[in-house]
């Protein structure tokens, strides 16, 4: 651990995120093994320590620090055909490892907060068996130091990921997804949305992954920037040569509400079969004129009707999360998020 | 009766397919193998250039040695060795030709092969031709009818003599010396290439027009290109490439500069249809160039238009600079892949100024075992209010074993801009081609007449003469597509 | 001109058409019935030679020839024309420039003089005014955001055009008002003529009002179940195609 040398906007990965100016390098090496508690565990789940030999996907450069240095973590696994909920809460930040296992036919709710303030570098292996589900909601509160968190998910025939990854900023944050669609039927439908204001940062990096054909994946995010705050989304989507039959659609829109806030959309295709169906689309501007016009000749005060097609644009990002519980707790943090992004600068 | 003529048509495409394919050998002048600073002495000697051209050069040189290739497109090639390669080949012809009866009677059949007729030029409306034959400018026409109207048309060898001033006041202010490892080549070695100045309130009276060739075996090729359009002007520039066969890698590092200034536009369109190497991915050229215009003035435009069919190794992102107010960019563009070609192209539009808008439209069509990367930037910088973009990519796959890429980048930095990207990648649908088909139109001719209604928003924008041909370039591109 | 014997034909490995006979001399029109389903469109597309439609047994003879063998477009350059229920949309490419492209490369196939644009733009614009084709819609792109009306239309233009042997008009009824009908039932009529045979395939009787069949054959399950005059037509619309699938099973 003594050499280490922290992505930077050098590199093409972390162009938008630099990490080599957030935080010291000798904090990195020096920070401990982080820490779960699991705050409520529904249905059939097995908790347990991480096993001794642990499945490997694709991750990208400061998870292998935390393969490297993290002592231990939770093991979460719902067996065949079992369905389970459970809630993962980070309580201590540093390095984090963790694996969760959905086997064949079985569905898991998993829940993910953040309190940990400090540093947070964790890299999370998620394996989705055949005709599996799981449902991964992250909500990342507001933090002000760096939060870097890494998923690498292999989902086998006809398995589902629904990810929803809600995030609120903080001096650095990165949330990686690193999807490998690696049966025929298999599904990823990854969504999220990004409030922020004053100076934070949050970066979604993805990677879709269709090994075989067949496979499909769906990507939606919605970005809302005020202050000096800064956005970020790289989605890449690859179709590997004879993944015939791939769909893939990636939608992400923000909208600047500070003078000197920033949004980066980096959608990606990379295709190497041919009979494919894929497709991009990115927008940043500013909210609809016309739909503005219209709630401003109703009666509609300029700034209400700005502040309810801003939660129109968002709500469309939390729509995905089926449990309502959740969905409904992740939408108070969009409305009290909201005001402060909504903020003049000063 | 009928396989007779099926088997003379075979052999007519045959022809058709690389007609270009042939090599002349006129004695050549050259700088000595490899490069350093007698070689870049050497070039600037040779073309009479003033003391402040060779220390740019010289310059440019030294920084060069400190760089590195870049590595970040996705294109994959043996490693260059630029010490084996020669910098400087000229024709022998050292006295300038004042006309066309005074041009070696063999680049007069070389260019007749190639299908310019230069002659028939002079009668053809408003087309003026400097024709480049490897590094030399060898012929000017029109020379008298654009006097007339201020236009200043000439190779930039004789407008760094002649034009001195210009020439050191915009040279390397669009693409800076040291820009990139290619452009700073550029600087350093650059042969020849055109140089355009459009005075004030001018209309140039014609599409000026360059065809370059590369034809000395083992010599890269550098032009440089200026072309300044003053304020309230227009110009329209053509840009067509063809090259011999050959088996070796060529290199090919060219930097074109565009400035208009207030309320000035510029059009530049190239034909690019290099040779590409053989259908087993040997030879072709390596085809690396800087192209960027900068909008500098209010109100001015800088519209790009690029068919690339050509060049085993395409690395090309003809960008614009949107700094006056209300200035308007746009990127068209077709690129097409075959066989083992890899094509990394695309744009970059920087939006400074209030009011800027641009728009890029992308076709990318690979076949074979080839590659095809769109990469672009969309940059909105704080000042830049109300600026506007609209970008649609479009990719096309023919075959199962080509990649078809798209990387755009968009980084938005004021709250009122509107940047709007979509990209979809797709195969020829067999719908559309049965359709064909049961009408009477052969495979390949269907896939060429496909192609063609995928990429007519771009041939749109070209030039009438420009369009036919490359009409029919799309076709020949893709033939042996199909299966 | 065309005879078709016990065809059978699979699509993606699923039988479709079972054993069908069916033959259409020059100067015939006939008419081919059926419910959805019963392997209508599938026929046609065998007749014009589309991929994927395997003929596992049987043989369709086409003016003494295997048809089985031959490309789509040599079925088109040797007079077989098929006016599809679903034309295709070909985005860029402009109606004109693909009828030139089609009627071209017939004629090349043919060894027949290639016609210049001046000739096929005088030839279309001929065809296209008895048809009530507006100009405007030869710039267009191919059945680009055409309205159905419009997209049949230009399929009965292209068959005016091409002077195919045998046409075969797939449900080409489908999705017209009765004036578009009417129009295009015209169009077809017109080019009836003793050399030309005509395959119309439909699902109702209405279109046979207007383009009278010499023939009318009921096709379900893959087969011909019924055949007669005219007449059939009018049975078969008062009795529901019910009482022929039922002796079809």
């Amino acid at each position: 651990m003594n050499a280490i040398v922290l992505p930077n906007r050098r590199i093409e990965d972390w162009k938008y995120s630099d990490l080599r100016n957030a935080v010291d390098e000798s904090a990195v090496a020096a920070a401990p093994t982080a820490a779960w508690t699991m705050a409520s565990v529904e249905g059939a789940a097995d908790i347990a320590d991480l096993p001794a030999i642990m499945p490997r996907g694709e991750h990208g450069a400061m998870a292998e620090l935390a393969i490297a240095a993290a002592k231990a973590g939770p093991y979460v696994r719902v067996a065949k055909g079992e369905r389970a909920a459970v809630h993962l809460h980070l309580v201590e930040g540093g390095h984090g490892r963790a694996l969760i296992v959905v086997e064949d036919g079985a569905s898991l709710v998993l829940r993910e907060t953040v309190r940990a303030a400090d540093f947070a570098n964790i890299a999370v292996e998620i394996v989705i068996g055949k005709g599996a589900r799981l449902d991964h909601v992250r909500h990342a509160p507001q933090h002000d130091t760096v939060q870097l968190a890494d998923y690498a998910v292999q989902v086998a025939d006809g398995g589902q990921y629904c990810a929803q990854l809600m995030n609120f900023g903080s001096k650095l944050a990165r949330t990686e997804l690193h999807v490998v669609l690696e049966g025929e039927h298999a599904e990823a439908v990854i969504g999220g949305a990004a409030v922020l204001s004053g100076t934070r940062h949050s970066d979604v990096t993805i990677h879709v992954d269709h090994a075989v054909g067949n496979s499909k994946s769906r990507q939606s995010f919605r970005y809302v920037a005020g202050g000096h705050s800064r956005a970020i989304y790289q989605g890449k989507v690859t179709v590997r040569q004879r993944a015939d039959g791939s769909d893939s659609m990636q939608t992400a829109k923000g909208i600047l509400l500070g003078e000197r806030a920033e949004i980066d959309l980096k959608p990606e295709l990379e295709i190497l079969a041919d009979d494919v169906k894929c497709a991009h689309g990115a927008a940043v501007g500013d909210l609809d004129a016309d739909s503005l016009f219209y709630l401003r000749s109703r009666g509609v005060p300029e700034s209400e009707a700005r502040s309810l097609l801003i939660r129109a644009f968002l709500e469309d990002a939390v729509t995905g999360i089926e449990d309502e519980k959740i969905r409904s707790e992740i939408w108070s943090a969009v409305e009290a998020a909201l005001p402060a992004a909504m903020e003049p600068a000063p | 009766m009928a396989a007779v003529s099926e088997t003379k048509k075979t052999v007519a495409e045959l022809g058709e397919k690389y007609k270009y394919g042939f090599v002349t050998d006129i004695e050549m002048e050259r700088a000595p193998k490899g490069l350093n600073e007698d070689v870049v002495r050497f070039i600037s000697a040779k073309k009479g250039e003033p003391d402040w051209m060779l220390q740019w050069r010289l310059g440019a040189y030294r920084r060069w040695r400190e760089m590195t290739e870049p590595t970040w497109a996705r294109v994959h090639y043996p490693k260059i060795d630029y010490e084996d390669a020669y910098y400087y080949a000229a024709p022998k012809t050292t006295a300038k030709p004042k006309g066309l009866d005074e041009v070696d009677p063999k680049l007069l059949e070389t260019y007749k092969k190639l299908g310019i007729p230069l002659h028939e030029q002079k009668l053809l409306a408003g087309v003026a031709v400097d024709a480049v034959f490897d590094s030399v400018s060898v012929a000017t026409t029109f020379k008298a009818k654009l006097e007339e109207a201020g236009v200043i048309f000439c190779p930039i060898s004789e407008a760094i003599r002649e034009h001195g001033d210009l020439v050191r006041k915009y040279l390397g202010s669009v693409v800076p010396v040291t820009d990139n490892f290619f452009a700073t080549l550029n600087s350093a070695v650059f042969s020849d290439g055109t140089f355009v100045y459009v005075p004030k309130g001018v209309r140039c009276p014609m599409e000026l027009s360059t065809y370059f060739r590369i034809n000395a075996s083992e010599t890269g090729q550098f032009e440089r290109t200026l072309i300044i359009a003053d304020e309230g002007s227009y110009v329209s520039y053509l840009e067509g490439c063809t090259a011999p066969k050959r088996d070796e890698h060529q290199l090919h590092a060219a930097v074109v500069e565009l400035i208009a200034l207030e309320g000035a536009e510029i059009k530049y369109s190239t034909v690019q249809n290099w040779y590409p190497g053989d259908e087993e991915g040997k030879g072709g050229i390596y085809n690396f160039v800087t192209k960027r215009g900068d909008c500098r003035g209010a109100r001015s435009k800088i519209s790009w238009t690029q068919v690339e069919t050509g060049s085993a190794i395409t690395w090309k992102y003809p960008s614009c600079i949107l700094r006056g107010e209300g200035s308007v960019g746009e990127f068209y563009s077709i690129a097409i892949t075959n066989h083992f070609q890899q094509a990394d192209t695309g744009t970059k539009m920087i939006h400074l100024g209030k009011n800027t808008r641009s728009r890029i439209i992308s076709k990318g069509i690979s076949a074979g075992k080839a590659q095809n990367t769109y990469r672009g930037l969309v940059s909105v910088h704080p000042k830049a209010a109300n600026a506007r973009n609209y970008t649609q990519c479009d990719s096309l796959l023919i075959g199962r074993e080509c990649g078809a890429h798209t990387v755009p980048y968009i980084e938005a930095r004021n709250k009122t801009a509107r940047v709007e990207h979509e990209a979809t990648t797709s195969k020829i649908a067999e719908d559309q081609l049965f359709y064909c088909t049961s009408r009477g139109i052969p495979q390949e001719e269907a896939v060429a007449l496909i192609v063609n209604g995928f990429c007519r928003e771009v041939l749109q924008q070209l030039p009438m003469e420009f369009a036919v041909e490359a009409q029919k370039l799309v076709g020949i591109s893709l033939e042996g597509s199909v299966a | 001109m065309l005879e078709i014997k016990n065809l059978h034909v699979a699509v993606g490995g699923k039988e479709i058409l079972k054993g069908l006979t069916l033959a259409i001399s020059a100067g015939e029109v006939h008419a081919i019935m059926g419910p959805n389903g019963s392997g209508k469109s599938t026929l046609s597309y065998v007749l014009a030679g589309r991929e994927g439609y395997e003929i596992t047994g049987g043989a369709i003879t086409y003016r003494g020839e295997n048809l089985a063998e031959l490309s789509p477009e040599k079925r088109s350059a040797k007079g077989i024309f098929l006016a599809m229920q679903y034309p295709v949309e070909i985005p860029g490419v402009t109606t004109l420039t693909f009828l030139k492209t089609a009627l071209n490369a017939q004629r090349r196939a043919r060894n027949e003089p290639e016609l210049d644009a001046l000739a096929v733009l005088k030839l279309v614009r001929s065809k296209a005014a008895s048809l009530n084709v507006p100009e405007e819609m030869l710039k267009r792109a191919l059945n680009f955001g055409f309205s159905g009306g419009e997209k049949k239309k230009l399929e009965i233009l292209q068959m005016a055009l091409f002077e195919p042997a045998l046409a075969i008009l797939d449900e080409t009824d489908s999705g017209l008002d009765i004036d578009a009908l009417k129009l295009v039932a015209d169009g077809v009529n017109r080019l009836r003529s003793p050399e030309r045979a005509m395959l119309v395939i439909t699902h109702y009787q209405r279109l046979l009002n207007f383009i009278v069949p010499d023939r009318v054959h009921v096709m379900a399950g893959g087969r011909i179940v019924a055949k007669g005059g005219k007449e059939l037509a009018l049975e078969l619309e008062a009795k529901g195609y019910g009482h022929w699938t039922k002796d079809a099973a």
